[in-house]
């Protein structure tokens, strides 16, 4: 029996470059000064109900914007559930309803940062605006939680339980969240000239939201396939880590020879891209190798935007001249590997194929 | 408090509070601040109740006079001018 295929139906999401709505990666690139990367942001109203849109933090506009219209490039009006990735969740409702406890002594708490504090709140309003009774997860687990959501959709398509599921990873960046990460030394203190060959510690704080509708059913306007997820928890050494994607490409009957382009999550933190440096070295000599963290910043779920970018890149079968200064020939890209890790603990591996 | 100071500073509040698009001049006195008038619903009643508390120092004693005391700005008005009398 032929293995079910899982596609790439459509995606959009809101990031720091201008993805939201795009067909085709962005030919150029937005630059961000200093060490936080916002979000560019489009006009909500004219995508979510103005009576819904006034009770919605930031992070909730950003998935449920990026949700409807992944939905809409999808031609899809009710998927068959909605799953969610987020490592922090509603940030801002959380330090505002922390906030009133503090200023209002425990007492007299309003409800609504209340209700909109937690994790699971982007996927319950895509619901309500979708008035959808169907499956509705969330996954928080850190750097693995838009793996998780993949995971579980993966999972239910291949069951035939789906057909059409909704998945996304958000994460958020604030003030506090951004002060709070920098005294663990996440993020540089200075932007420099090029990120990857700064030779400091910490990197670029990001955020987005991406959503992909996964779908079983083979259609004309499917962009990719989505042939396999992989993820694991603090590898000792590098070893293993060329085993995994050894292992995760066997498993699809590829070899490393068979990969066109592979996406890495390199964000210039010296502590953590020697990794990416021995694997350009040994498993991955000889490939194209590209990167993304220059464009979206570091953040949990930040796997999310190179999957869309490696489908929108199969989906063209090129690699836009803006992400690569390696000459890559005429030829067609037909298969993508991604392979990310936050803080060198969640490490995550995501196969592509064109369709 | 003069009742048509205390209705500018209530609109202006529940616009800024429930991040309503409207300006105060938008919502009429005797608007019905629920479901077909300023639109409103059931989470914004009891942020009401704590702005009540919070803003005027007045509480709600009996949840049942909620419907009453928030049918407009211009009853919530009555209901705070009434009862901060009622705290002198």
């Amino acid at each position: 029996m032929e293995k079910m295929k899982i596609y790439i139906n459509a995606t959009t999401g809101i990031s720091p470059q201008e993805s939201f709505g795009a067909t085709v990666y962005p030919e150029s690139i937005t630059q961000h000064p200093g060490n936080w990367f916002n979000s560019i942001e489009p006009d909500y109203d004219t995508i979510i109900d103005v009576k819904l849109i006034r009770r919605m933090s930031r992070i909730i506009k950003m998935g449920a914007a990026a949700a409807l219209k992944c939905l809409q490039q999808a031609e899809i009006k009710m998927p068959d559930g909605i799953i969610v990735g987020t490592a922090y969740g509603c940030l801002q409702d959380t330090e505002i309803f922390l906030q009133r406890m503090i200023d209002y002594n425990e007492e007299l708490l309003t409800p609504t940062a209340f209700i909109q504090s937690t994790h699971n709140t982007v996927g319950a309003q895509i619901a309500l605006l979708l008035q959808c009774h169907h499956y509705n997860n969330t996954f928080v687990h850190k750097g693995f939680s838009f793996e998780s959501a993949l995971l579980d959709a993966i999972i239910l398509l291949n069951e035939n339980e789906m057909n059409n599921v909704l998945v996304g990873g958000v994460d958020e960046l604030t003030n506090s969240s951004f002060d709070i990460l920098s005294r663990f030394s996440l993020y540089k203190k200075s932007l420099p000239g090029n990120l990857y060959t700064s030779k400091t510690k910490g990197t670029i704080a990001g955020e987005g939201a991406f959503f992909f509708l996964l779908s079983n059913l083979a259609a004309k306007k499917n962009m990719a396939v989505l042939n396999a997820v992989d993820f694991f928890y603090k590898p000792q050494n590098s070893d293993i880590i060329a085993d995994k994607i050894n292992a995760l490409l066997s498993s699809q009957g590829l070899s490393m020879n068979d990969i066109d382009v592979i996406i890495t999550g390199r964000n210039g933190d010296i502590n953590n891209d020697a990794l990416y440096d021995t694997l350009e070295q040994t498993v991955f000599t000889g490939r194209t190798v590209i990167n993304f963290k220059h464009l979206c910043g570091e953040y949990p779920t930040a796997g999310a935007y190179a999957v869309w970018m490696a489908a929108l890149m199969l989906k063209e079968g090129k690699i836009p001249q803006a992400l690569s200064s390696q000459k890559t020939g005429n030829e067609k890209i037909r298969t993508a590997l991604v392979y990310n890790h936050y803080l060198n603990e969640h490490h995550s591996l995501f196969l592509l194929t064109a369709c | 408090m003069e009742k048509e100071k205390l209705l500018q500073d209530l609109k202006k509040k529940i616009i800024e509070k429930f991040n309503l698009k409207q300006q105060p001049a938008d919502i009429g006195d005797d608007e019905p601040l629920f479901v077909e008038g300023v639109g409103l619903d059931s989470i914004d009643a009891l942020e009401l109740i704590v702005l009540l508390q919070q803003d005027y120092k007045i509480k709600l004693d009996n949840a049942e006079d909620g419907p009453k005391v928030f049918k407009s700005v211009s009853t919530m008005a009555d209901y705070i001018i009434q009862h901060q009398d009622a705290n002198v």
